[in-house]
């Protein structure tokens, strides 16, 4: 990032220095001070509205507690988890996830990679390609699921027209359990792939200009260049993204409730929408707590994989 | 190289170009062709591109139909408080871990990152629950506290490496000049770090603009709904007035647009660099 520096050095630079007033032991201290007081809005943050949370849905899991009625809150053990293996609905959703988890992450991945290596060409003008890949990261996921589920309008849709002058049958694409769920799949990829590939862009624009040159001099193609420069070096932008992408792709919840609310029938429900449903809708929230738990750990696994990366770099 | 491998990789960049603008703009220039068209002209076989006589009606309608002026407000007033609230946690936070030799510090950036990645799915049934018995649904800080902290661990990252980059003399000397840690955070570092902080803001706000998972649960009733969710409730059950909807989005997405536009740089820079690099 760039910044300009205006500031002038302040004028102590110009006196001399005196020696240090307090002893460095004492400094030392304060310091470790200071900084636990500076983390301590951060901390509060995120005691608030994380730890309390996360231990209230643990504890919320093994009650039977139903917000409707007048019942009382009931231990009920892992009762929930029990009826959670049986629930055909969850079964479903889980399935549902999988499916848009699947397709949707290699694929945003694949076409971020892509939009990073046109948008990392040398343009003259780099500010509409670069509009271009923000207008999409900026947009609201709900917002690109209502402007998808007006692309794929059965009658008025941009998409059937165009099969139309292709001389091929239209479809009505979000009625049919086939198709739907295709569809939201396609939103969700327009809508992640360029939060990819601003990612990955960065990632290509640390890699030195002069080892593609050296390549080339050296008569490697295009393609040679390609597989083995740029992708080795990329790979840790590349593990990154994945990482998110899948994470976020097991929490798909907003494109699929715009686009159709989880129809037809439950073709496009999504975990996170029938958690939802559950614990908002029908205030079912013992059981859509333990719902939310199976969630969590699903993707807390996946993220364990990449914070332990991270936590060795930063040792 | 030959003239006519010059020419074939130039027609190659047109086409790269031409896909990357297509893919970037076309949704948002569709809808707003759709948001000018009259009903008539929106239910004709085979459909228009081009609107034929633009009209402004669907946007008198977007405003009348839903409190769309009443959204805005929400959605201003949620993502800015909850961008300052982010603010103030991660330029401390940030200023702490990078600067002071804190013990623990790995522990802290990790359990930070964890939180970029955290489920918000997660918090969607306790926080409702709470915020529930805490008789705080429908008010402003029932989204403005998860907001806040959804977006610390991107502000905070993209701090701690500004922070880092600073050079230590200008620290030095402010301390040798008798300011106290404090006062050189607050005299000398912070007036430097404001272009990032800014930054780390407007990365803030967009995450909240952009929010509905929370949005919709803790804060369903008409009056308190933000853009995302408000525009959902134009459709009845079997109606969808496509332009009337259209021309709603097209008001939700022009601060979005102004602020990519403004601050395209900046923005790119910082998810580059707050971004998820760790």
């Amino acid at each position: 990032m760039t910044t300009t520096t205006r500031a002038r050095p302040p004028s102590a630079t110009l006196s001399t220095p005196r020696t240090v007033a307090r002893p460095r032991k004492l400094r030392a201290l304060n310091d470790q001070l200071l900084g636990w007081l500076l983390l301590l809005p951060a901390v509060l943050l995120l005691a608030l509205a994380v730890v309390y949370p996360v231990a209230r849905l643990l504890h919320d899991s093994l009650f039977d507690i139903q917000l409707s009625g007048a019942a009382p809150v009931r231990f009920i053990g892992l009762q929930n988890y029990q009826d959670l293996l049986a629930d055909i609905d969850a079964r479903r959703a889980a399935g549902n996830t999988l499916l848009i988890t699947l397709i949707t992450v290699p694929l945003s991945l694949l076409a971020g990679l892509l939009m990073a290596l046109g948008a990392n060409l040398n343009w003259r003008r780099r500010w509409p390609i670069r509009l271009a890949l923000l207008l999409p990261w900026a947009l609201p996921m709900a917002f690109s699921g209502m402007i998808f589920a007006w692309f794929f309008n059965s009658d008025h849709g941009v998409v059937n027209d165009l099969l139309q002058r292709l001389q091929l049958p239209t479809v009505r694409f979000l009625l049919s359990p086939f198709w739907a769920p295709l569809c939201v799949c396609l939103a969700t990829i327009w809508k992640t792939s360029s939060f990819v590939a601003l990612i990955l862009l960065a990632g290509l624009q640390t890699i030195p200009r002069e080892l593609h040159e050296a390549a080339e001099i050296d008569g490697a193609s295009r393609w040679n260049r390609f597989w083995h420069i740029t992708l080795p070096l990329l790979k840790p932008s590349i593990v990154v993204a994945l990482i998110f992408r899948t994470v976020s792709a097991l929490q798909t919840f907003d494109i699929p409730y715009a686009m159709t609310q989880g129809g037809p029938g439950h073709a496009t429900q999504t975990l996170a929408m029938l958690i939802n449903t559950t614990a908002v809708d029908y205030l079912n929230v013992g059981y859509g707590s333990a719902l939310a738990v199976l969630l969590f750990a699903v993707s807390l696994g996946i993220s364990a994989l990449y914070l332990r990366h991270v936590y060795q770099e930063a040792q | 190289m030959s003239a006519s491998q010059n020419k074939s990789s130039r027609n190659l960049r047109a086409w790269v170009a031409l896909v990357l603008l297509v893919n970037g703009f076309f949704p948002a220039v569709w809808i707003l062709f759709t948001s000018l068209k009259t009903e008539t002209e929106l239910t004709q076989t085979p459909i228009t591109w081009w609107p034929h006589a633009p009209t402004l009606a669907n946007y008198t309608q977007a405003f009348t139909q839903q409190p769309l002026l009443h959204f805005i407000g929400n959605s201003l007033e949620i993502a800015i408080g909850s961008a300052l609230l982010t603010l103030v946690a991660a330029t401390g936070a940030a200023y702490a871990i990078a600067r002071l030799k804190l013990k623990g510090r790995g522990l802290i950036l990790t359990g930070l990152i964890a939180v970029a990645m955290f489920p918000p799915v997660t918090l969607l049934v306790p926080l409702f629950e709470t915020m529930r018995a805490l008789h705080l649904l429908n008010t402003v800080l029932a989204l403005m506290l998860p907001y806040a902290v959804m977006s610390l661990p991107v502000a905070t990252l993209l701090l701690v490496s500004f922070f880092k980059d600073m050079p230590q003399e200008l620290e030095d000397a402010a301390l040798l000049d008798g300011c106290s840690r404090l006062g050189a955070l607050w005299r000398v570092m912070l007036p430097l770090a404001a272009p990032a902080v800014f930054t780390a803001g407007i990365l803030a706000f967009v995450n909240a603009w952009d929010e509905f998972l929370l949005a919709q649960a803790l804060n369903a009733a008409p009056d308190h709904r933000t853009l995302p969710v408000g525009i959902l409730f134009y459709q009845g059950e079997f109606t969808f007035p496509w332009p009337v909807i259209s021309a709603a989005l097209v008001v939700a997405i022009v601060p979005l647009a102004l602020l990519i536009v403004l601050f395209q740089e900046r923005v790119t820079g910082g998810l580059m660099a707050g971004g998820l690099k760790g």
